[in-house]
């Protein structure tokens, strides 16, 4: 009895390097070129967790109706101060399959670079990147639930009143110009504001998080399709950014990165010029409460698919955005911070003026 | 030589909006979009849509007239309004014709004549992908209460009139043998695919689509096909090629699916 007990544990602590490394080669074997469930999603995002402690920490900051956690992971090197940064989220309307693949490809790609890239490892250190992968978690496990719910675009929260309609779109509900323009006030629509500004967990969630760091948060990036498109704030005709000519400077060296990869067109504007006008957006509110960088990504296509754009387009997809999202961060990044780096520098260069002047012996 | 010529006359059924707000509540799954087995109504309405003729140019009333952003959400709706025209008359299951770039694009106010656009775009053919035309078009948009079409005038339009190619005689011969039941439905499906003997189907329904889209189109509207809900082949009449469609037609300005039916044969 005692022996096989023995036996039995001697096998077990054998297995345990293989079932490790099997868990690494099931991570390596993670296919960023298929769409994946919410739980593997869930799985995913923990993973990554346990493989890359020393930059990957998870945030649970919200719940959903459904009694999910709306989880973000928070990456960037350790530091003892509190940091500026980078705001990413996907998968705010559970239809656009396109979104949640790029947030897991864009982790994977700054994961497997920060070390190797010193671009990377700088904003790695300067920064901390604040990434949802899939914000309507409810929305999204709905549009999986079979082939007639595949265009779910709202989350899952049960109407109100005399509705008998689930669902308020989250990117309709934010506090800024809430219920004017492009939104329905009919429940079973998919545009529906919401019953009320900020009824929506989700949106409630997001605007806290927001709140509490918007004198970190230097850029903000909300991923969605399709559409090919880079928006600027507003969605309202009446308002236009402050800082416009700036984003959309910014915007178009994003269209042209993104260009570059696999040739294809992205049209940068403000939304209400190159959509169709919107209000109670989380791009809008994050650009009201003072988030100086804010766009949206609408990626592919263009109308042939729509939101079920094909697997095999997912890698050049990605492929694209992942440039183009590099392109803003890194300048970003560099508006920030290459400021400090030049006060260093003149500070460095005027003391070793100085030193040299004091030494130097004049004849 | 006899050429095949390819009319596609449309049969157009009943169009109705979804999601509607459901007049019971239902209990398994309230406020889910009837995307459930959609049968095509038998006491439908038919309307017959032949082969458009350009109209006659008329001369331009001197009107208020705005330039507008070619990139802007104003003169890309146009341009699909175009979209939509020329694939009526020269959309097969394996030509699509599109527009790559709006490059300049005004309006003029004809008053109650309604909103014309006048746009100089690069047309874009699915045989023909390396050479793109440049077309000056024009659309207008009828003033009113309810949905009118807007009229479109292009100027290439004979230069992209082509003879039907072998592969169209090929499908036609194929699938209006007397054994071919072609059925199908969730084109394409969840994750984009679609199988690859369905795919002349999905784009036929994509042209005959276009009907429907350009019919529903208005300053507030830009549509795509979504899906095939559903493809059956019809009993052949007199050696057509007769199928009926079940089709989802996104509106990507209110986020609200049409379901459409329609019968497509071809003579």
């Amino acid at each position: 009895m005692m022996f096989s007990s023995v036996l039995a544990l001697l096998i077990l602590l054998n297995l345990q390097p293989q079932i490790r490394a099997v868990e690494g080669l099931a991570l390596r074997a993670y296919d960023y070129t298929k769409y994946h469930t919410m739980d593997e999603i869930s799985g995913w995002m923990q993973q990554m967790e346990k493989d890359y402690p020393e930059v990957v920490s998870s945030v649970i900051y919200g719940t959903t109706y459904e009694k999910r956690n709306i989880t973000l992971l928070k990456i960037g090197l350790n530091s003892t101060e509190l940091k500026k940064g980078i705001w990413m989220d996907c998968g705010i309307h559970g239809n656009e399959w396109i979104s949640p693949a790029f947030c897991q490809y864009f982790i994977k790609q700054i994961l497997s670079s920060y070390k190797t890239d010193p671009k990377m490892g700088e904003i790695f250190k300067n920064l901390d990147f604040y990434i949802t992968p899939v914000l309507n978690r409810d929305g999204y496990t709905y549009s999986w639930k079979d082939n007639t719910t595949r265009q779910w675009r709202k989350n899952r929260s049960p109407g109100t009143g005399n509705c008998t309609c689930y669902g308020t779109d989250i990117n309709r509900n934010f506090n800024v110009n809430w219920g004017t323009v492009g939104v329905s006030k009919l429940c079973c629509i998919g545009m529906y504001c919401g019953p009320s500004v900020l009824s929506e967990l989700e949106s409630r969630a997001v605007t806290e998080f927001l709140e509490s760091n918007r004198n970190r948060i230097l850029l903000f990036l909300t991923v969605h399709s399709f559409g090919q498109l880079i928006l600027l704030p507003y969605g309202h005709s009446s308002v236009s950014v402050p800082n416009y000519e700036e984003l959309m400077e910014v915007g178009q060296a994003a269209a042209k990165a993104i260009k570059s990869v696999h040739g294809m067109d992205y049209t940068v504007g403000a939304a209400s010029d190159v959509m169709y006008q919107t209000s109670g957006s989380s791009r809008d509110f994050a650009r009201l409460i003072g988030i100086p960088f804010v766009f949206t990504f609408e990626l592919r296509d263009k109308g042939e698919f729509g939101f079920k754009l094909p697997e095999d387009q997912i890698q050049p997809t990605c492929e694209e955005a992942y440039q183009g999202a590099l392109s803003i961060i890194t300048t970003v990044h560099d508006k920030t911070f290459t400021s400090a780096a030049f006060t260093i520098t003149a500070t460095l260069w005027t003391t070793l003026t100085a030193a040299c002047l004091s030494t130097a012996t004049w004849v | 030589m006899n050429w095949f010529c390819f009319v596609w006359t449309v049969l157009f059924s009943m169009v109705w909006q979804c999601p509607a707000a459901p007049s019971t509540p239902s209990p398994t799954a309230p406020g889910s979009t009837a995307q459930d087995e959609v049968e095509c109504p038998s006491n439908c309405v038919l309307l017959i849509y032949s082969n458009r003729s350009t109209s006659e140019a008329q001369d331009p009333l001197v009107m208020t007239s705005t330039e507008l952003n070619p990139d802007h959400y104003e003169a890309q709706r146009a341009a699909h309004a175009v979209r939509y025209y020329l694939n009526t008359l020269y959309g097969t299951p394996f030509r699509q014709l599109s527009f790559s770039k709006v490059h300049q694009a005004r309006t003029e106010d004809l008053g109650e004549a309604g909103m014309k656009y006048l746009l100089e775009i690069s047309v874009k053919d699915s045989l023909n992908k390396s050479s793109e035309k440049l077309c000056s078009a024009e659309v207008v948009y009828p003033r009113g209460e309810t949905q009118q079409p807007p009229k479109v005038q292009i100027s290439c339009a004979a230069s992209l009139q082509l003879n039907t190619s072998a592969e169209e005689e090929d499908f036609y011969k194929r699938y209006s043998a007397a054994d071919s039941a072609v059925s199908g439905k969730d084109i394409p499906d969840s994750y984009g695919h679609v199988d690859p003997e369905m795919v002349p189907f999905w784009k036929l329904a994509g042209v005959a689509s276009t009907f429907i889209m350009l019919n529903e189109s208005n300053e507030n509207t830009l549509y795509n096909l979504a899906q095939v809900a559903k493809i059956t082949q019809l009993e052949s009449q007199n050696g057509q090629l007769r199928l009926e469609y079940v089709v989802l037609l996104h509106d990507m300005i209110s986020q609200v699916i049409i379901i459409a039916c329609i019968t497509t044969s071809d003579d």
